[in-house]
């Protein structure tokens, strides 16, 4: 009976917020026990709330967030027929995803409710000026006020999402996330760009710590994802396009010809035949393989291909060697490459890595002398599958070498750009420590020496490893040769360096020299990240959406990173992280379908004249002018709500959900209707600079208390209209802070922002504007410092700012013409 | 007031001063403005002790030895005439006046002499008028503060240096001598130990730049060092240079505006030179390194006059500066950045004034200094500055040049200049230029390019062992090729090289016995149709 009553009241309360009806606004001022009370008198907010317009009911409690409190204030909802709440108490960031529930709860729209941040932006920064914090607290209450009132409510768009993943990139990480995906039981598509699945795995001889075979642990791997009923392994393929959005993404997947057909019974006949040797690439350039080939022994597909770009039989071309001795006649030179389209719901990029090329370092003579070699190389000579059968031979004489020499450290921890990348490529040290090993156990006479400047060991099992290796009798020297030459006669190399420890200098000559190479993003992975739409951290690799709490999302919904395509890792780590993007596809896929929060842009088609303005600047490519209706339309799934797009409009002719030019304008307004002259008008995005606010209230860094925060998602959103309305209302200055430029959260919406800045500062220059008056700051999540710094700098703008100059820039700043503005 | 004008006079212990001994105890008077400074035979005086007495204002100076044949010393006095016949014509190409330098034979005996060579003195040196130069007034002194050190460290990378032992191992100096290396020597400034301003490790450095190309934390070692230098100068420390400042004194000298040099007398009569165009041809000090080394035959002045043949051969008729003065490199490098200042101050106005677009020099150095540093002094420079290996490079492409068949298959060898290679990235121009040259078989050795061994020097200073250790070295390499000549690019590697070949060896001539010859020098060959055919 309770039941139903409550759900008729529900029903009621819905009703009564679709209809155009009566505002019934509920204002709560939180005490948060003495954290906002302490400096904020909050009785005096909350009388001064029940003056606003539509404003039916104020109250201040105690703890707003409570169980308690959060029961008081629905109860208040449905009691006094409230149709819009506003809350003033912390971020939103913290807690407005706990008010909206309580609303829904409650039978509003959650969309219904807007918060006013006296905490954070307000009491904790202003401890010693309790009258100027309260003022400002009024002020930040009113602003909220002003936009609740025009809150619409909104439906979450549910989309579904397509129960099926693209992996991209068949290494150990892509198998990975692919057999856990099939073993959940969604159709993966596993796309490959080299012939066979195996990645970098494939290559190495044996995995650090636990001295494993590593083809020997990959290949049952590899087997599975090639014969599992839910992976279609779509090897020598390339990812051509990609449109569509999370849940609905559209595949254009380009199939290489093998020119071989599935008579192909692997007998190598023609192997034996042909007359062309290329460097096998497998085998790093060590030895040759012929135009038909297939690329090792456990290639999965274990099938035969020709190599298009070295066979003489395609095309023009006439040797047909290989055709001539082919019994099952499964050779066909006509074979074209094949377009599949495929559709997914969620995609997995794990593209993998290259190896440094330590040419550049020409002090270490790699290429100039011939028993100087790469870490990889070293992995296929001492392999048993390589082309010495596993036998430790060093290139000029083909004999086992005495003494061997590792370089750790090249082309990484290298500042200067010619040398190689900045950072640490994580595996080398281990890498080498097991190379050491592995040349002990088969020849444990051979002298073995390791150059370092740090040796780092810090996973599971890797100190026992290093402690084997030095047990073992392997020499580690602190300190890297300045040069490596060559002694002529006998092609060893010869060493000089200074021994950190002893302060020595040492000059040795070895039989064999291993470079420790570092390893780096993929030469071609810039087309994956155009194709995504990812962005890439400073050192080349694709950025994860948070690097703690979601290092396997990209900003781009629906897309997930997994294994080296995110940053140097071993294989352990690889194995993780593609687990762990499995199972974020995974979530996205067990639901069927993902609500889209509902602060995405939606087309005024009167309005809209199809200028196309809007989507040259959507960093997701999610708007797109009609064809037909020449009308711009928006693909919500795929808006991500930065609001650069209406910034940009110069009709008005697109709108942010919950951030709508009016709903800012009133904001502005409200901020500005009193003694708007102190004032700075600081429009703050919500994912950097506002949290920098925040986190320079959770520090207690205090500012002068002249700004009147608006929060937008991006900076991008921040028109100029806005800038130019809150000073012709007579604010002092304007402050306009987003994300630093390459770290927005919309990817490069921030340089929308830096643009029209850019221009507004023209603008106010030709007006005779103190152009100084609207700033532009950088201000990431971390700097709270920074936006304190910026709060007391602008101050000083404030106080210079004289009331001629204001009605001067009142003045030049009129509108034109009379237009309908809101 | 002094007594004008001043006379500086050297006199030998045996012979002069006892004359003038005699002149005294015979009461003979004469003008009373000399001094005297005795010296046990004329042959101790050096070029750079005259070049610094006019350095600070002398107006006249005297060397006085024995009668030839009579020195107490058996040759000193042949020594001293040598040395005054050089330094007369530093002094005469210093516009400055070789009358000012006088040389004397006074023996024990010649009181009346003495006197009369004074007299005269005086009254010439009234007529001549008093030395444009003054006395220079002393070096600001600040006090010892790490502050000024921090800027230079932030500014250069120091703090990043990962103590990889890189630059340490590759350092010429620190293989030679292991005492020194460049990691210790940051190690010890950025943990703050006292570091004396004559510390080896801020002076012995040759700035070749070996160390910050294989440095994996970019550090900027060769600003750091240079910095470190003017700050150790400005604490009091003074270089320790060879050839007792002489080098660098005449580019003190030079850097008063009052010099007002005679330094084109080396231009053949056939060199059609102008005084205004688009090119202009930087001669550098290379007037005054033919005399200076002339015992060593270092021949520097005949890049001077190839560069001017083959610019005339293709059509050019360069701009030459007629007081241009030295581009300040080696004041720059060690830490005499006031006077470096008013030489690029000066030289970029003389150049300014003569309208040219472009400013073409045969020596690495001042291609360096005037490229990369004097924009730092006097901002956009208005010229482009290019290297005569880049000018030849040019012309040969475009097909300017004719080169008949003169060598007949010439193995050489290119050396990298630290400050043209390492430090511009200009390695190619060069390489090209010898490739066509018809015949040349172009070697390279193991050092080359961006790993290329310094001459052995820097800016006059610390010439000494190691030095020459590196020299012979680098000698040893270069003729282990199987290179019949070594091709150098800058004048100052010219001179290195072919002083450490002179005089006693620690090795087998053969063993080092590579032909130098200057890049333009080179090509000037090539182009000698009369070699062809005399061949």
């Amino acid at each position: 009976m309770e039941e139903q009553k409550n759900e008729e009241k529900v029903t009621e309360a819905q009703k009564r917020q679709t209809e155009p009806e009566e505002l019934r606004i509920g204002v709560y001022v939180c005490h948060c026990g003495k954290n906002i009370a302490g400096s904020v008198d909050c009785e005096e907010v909350s009388k001064y709330a029940s003056t606003l317009p539509h404003v039916v009911l104020s109250k201040h409690n105690l703890y707003s967030c409570s169980d308690p409190g959060q029961e008081s204030m629905k109860k208040d909802i449905i009691e006094n027929k409230l149709n819009r709440v506003v809350v003033a108490s912390c971020t939103p960031r913290l807690h407005e995803p706990t008010f909206r529930r309580m609303c829904e709860e409650a039978g509003l729209n959650k969309y219904l409710f807007e918060m006013a941040n006296i905490r954070e932006h307000c009491s904790w920064v202003h401890l010693y000026e309790p009258e100027k914090a309260t003022e400002k607290a009024k002020d930040l209450v009113e602003m909220a006020v002003a936009k609740v009132a025009l809150l619409k409510p909104q439906k979450e768009a549910v989309v579904p999402v397509t129960r099926k993943a693209l992996v991209i990139g068949g290494g150990v990480a892509g198998i990975q996330a692919a057999l856990d995906l099939g073993d959940t039981g969604y159709q993966v598509y596993l796309v490959e760009k080299s012939p066979s699945i195996g990645g970098r795995m494939a290559q190495i001889d044996k995995t650090f710590p636990t001295m494993d075979c590593s083809i020997c642990i990959l290949a049952p791997k590899m087997s599975d994802a090639g014969r599992h009923p839910k992976i279609e392994l779509l090897a020598n393929s390339e990812v051509l396009e990609v449109s569509g959005y999370i849940g609905n993404f559209k595949v254009k997947v380009k199939k290489k010809p093998r020119y071989i057909k599935k008579e192909c019974t692997a007998c190598g006949d023609c192997v034996e035949v042909c007359p062309v040797e290329v460097p096998n690439e497998f085998e790093e350039g060590l030895t040759y393989r012929k135009a038909i080939y297939i690329p090792f022994a456990q290639a999965v597909p274990a099938l035969y291909l020709i190599d298009e770009k070295s066979c003489l039989g395609i095309g023009d071309n006439t040797c047909a060697k290989c055709k001539e001795v082919c019994g099952p006649d499964a050779i066909d030179f006509t074979a074209k490459e094949e377009i599949v389209e495929i559709d997914v719901g969620t995609i997995i990029v794990a593209t993998g890595v290259d190896v440094f090329d330590p040419a550049a370092l020409t002090e270490y003579g790699y290429m100039k002398y011939p028993n100087v070699i790469t870490s990889m190389e070293f992995e296929r000579i001492i392999n048993a599958g390589g082309p010495t059968g596993g036998h430790l031979t060093r290139p000029s004489d083909m004999k086992l070498p005495k003494n061997v020499a590792f370089i750790q450290c090249i082309g990484s921890r290298s500042l200067s750009d010619k040398k190689g990348h900045t950072y640490c490529s994580n595996v080398c040290c281990m890498n080498t420590i097991k190379d050491c090993l592995l040349i002990k156990e088969h020849w444990p006479d051979i002298k073995l020496y390791v150059f370092y400047m740090d040796i780092r060991a810090f996973g599971k099992g890797f100190e026992d490893l290093y402690k084997r290796a030095k047990q073992a009798g392997v020499v580690f020297i602190r300190g890297l040769p300045g040069e490596v030459t060559e002694n002529k006669g006998n092609h060893n190399l010869i060493l000089v360096g200074e021994d950190l420890t002893s302060n020595k200098f040492y000059k040795m000559e070895t039989e064999m020299l291993v470079l420790s190479v570092g390893i780096e993003p993929r030469a071609d992975s810039s087309v994956i990240q155009r194709l995504l739409t990812l962005s890439k951290t400073s050192d080349g690799f694709f950025m994860e959406a948070h690097p703690k709490l979601r290092p396997v999302d990209t900003p781009t919904g629906g897309v997930f990173l997994a294994g080296c395509a995110e940053g140097p890792k071993d294989i352990k780590d690889s194995v993780t992280q593609a687990s762990a993007a499995a199972g974020r596809a995974g979530i996205l896929m067990a639901k069927g379908s993902v609500t889209v929060e509902a602060i995405t842009s939606m087309v005024d088609i009167d309005k809209c004249v199809g200028c196309g303005l809007c989507t040259k600047v959507c960093p997701y490519n999610a708007i797109t002018v009609d064809k037909e209706t020449k009308k711009a339309v928006v693909v919500e799934a795929a808006c991500a709500g930065c609001g650069t797009c209406g910034a940009e409009c110069p009709f008005g002719a697109i709108q942010m959900r919950h951030f709508t030019d009016e709903q800012i304008n009133k904001q502005i307004d409200a901020a500005t209707r009193e003694n708007a002259d102190k004032k700075i008008v600081a429009f703050c995005c919500n994912w950097c600079s506002y949290a920098g606010a925040d986190f320079a209230g959770v520090s207690r860094m205090q500012h002068p208390p002249n700004a009147r925060i608006i929060r937008t998602m991006c900076s991008g959103r921040v028109a100029t209209k806005f800038v130019e309305r809150a000073f012709r209302n007579g604010a002092a200055a304007v402050l306009v802070a987003g994300c630093h430029l390459n770290d927005c959260h919309y990817i490069n919406a921030n340089y929308q922002t830096k643009k029209r800045v850019e221009k507004l500062w023209s603008k106010l220059d030709k007006l005779g504007i103190d152009k100084n008056r609207l700033q532009l700051a950088w201000i990431s999540a971390a700097e709270g410092e920074k936006f304190a710094s910026k709060i007391k700098e602008m101050e000083k703008i404030v106080e210079g700012v004289t009331k001629v100059e204001i009605e001067k820039t009142v003045v030049a700043l009129a509108p034109k013409k009379v237009k309908k503005e809101d | 007031m002094k007594d004008k004008p001043e006379i500086l006079a050297f006199l030998c212990n045996w012979c002069s001063y006892a004359g003038a001994d005699l002149a005294g105890t015979s009461r003979i008077s004469y003008p009373a403005n000399v001094r005297s400074v005795r010296v046990m035979c004329s042959g101790r005086v050096e070029p750079s002790f005259i070049l610094n007495a006019f350095m600070n204002g002398i107006d006249g100076v005297l060397v006085s030895g024995c009668h030839p044949n009579d020195c107490h010393y058996i040759s000193g006095n042949l020594k001293a005439e040598k040395n005054v016949k050089n330094t007369k014509k530093i002094l005469q190409l210093l516009g400055l006046g070789p009358e000012r330098l006088r040389l004397e034979w006074v023996s024990a005996s010649e009181g009346q002499i003495f006197a009369n060579v004074i007299t005269d003195f005086t009254a010439k040196l009234k007529k001549m008028g008093p030395n444009p130069l003054e006395k220079k007034h002393d070096l600001k002194e600040t006090s010892v503060n790490r502050e000024s050190i921090s800027e230079v460290i932030e500014n250069t990378n120091i703090r990043l240096c990962l103590e990889c032992g890189k630059c340490s191992s590759s350092c010429p100096i620190t293989r030679m001598n292991p005492a020194f290396s460049p990691r210790m020597t940051v190690k010890r400034i950025l943990n703050g130990a006292e570091v004396s301003v004559y510390d080896p490790g801020i002076w012995a450095c040759l700035t070749c730049g070996l160390c910050q190309e294989r440095c994996p934390s970019d550090v900027h070692y060769v600003d750091f060092v240079r910095a470190c230098r003017e700050k150790a100068r400005l604490m009091g420390a003074t270089e320790p240079c060879a050839h007792k400042d002489m080098l660098l004194d005449l580019q003190r000298i030079m850097a008063n505006p009052k010099i007002n040099q005679k330094r084109l007398g080396w231009l053949p009569k056939e060199a059609a030179v102008s005084e205004t165009g688009d090119i202009l041809y930087f001669v550098g000090c290379l007037p005054y390194f033919d005399v200076i080394f002339n015992d060593i035959k270092a021949n520097s002045i005949e890049t001077a006059k190839s560069v001017v043949k083959i610019m005339n051969k293709v059509g050019i008729e360069p701009v030459l500066l007629r007081n241009e003065r030295c581009c300040g490199h080696d004041l720059y490098f060690t830490g005499d950045t006031e006077n470096f200042e008013k030489l690029a101050r000066m030289n970029v106005d003389a150049i300014k004034q003569a309208k040219v677009k472009e400013v073409v020099t045969s020596c690495a150095e001042c291609y360096r200094t005037m490229k990369l540093d004097y924009p730092k002094i006097v901002g956009d420079l208005g010229f482009e500055v290019i290297h005569v290996s880049e000018f030849l490079a040019n012309i040969i492409e475009k097909e300017q040049l004719e080169f008949p068949e003169v060598f007949k298959d010439k193995k050489v060898v290119y050396h990298d200049p630290c400050r043209l290679g390492r430090h511009m990235g200009v390695y190619d121009a060069p390489r090209s230029v010898i490739k066509n040259i018809p015949e040349t078989d172009l070697l390279e050795m193991e050092r080359n390019r961006e790993n290329s061994l310094c001459c052995g020097v820097n800016s006059w200073l610390n010439c000494g062992k190691v030095s020459k250790q590196i020299q012979l070295d680098r000698l040893t390499e270069a003729k282990a090729t199987g290179a019949e000549w070594l091709i150098t690019a800058c004048p100052k590697c010219q001179i290195h090289l072919k002083c450490a070949m002179n005089g006693e060896l620690p090795v087998k001539r053969s063993k080092i016995d590579v032909k130098l010859y200057d890049l333009p020098v080179l090509v000037e060959k090539a182009l000698d149709r009369k070699r062809s055919r005399s061949k």
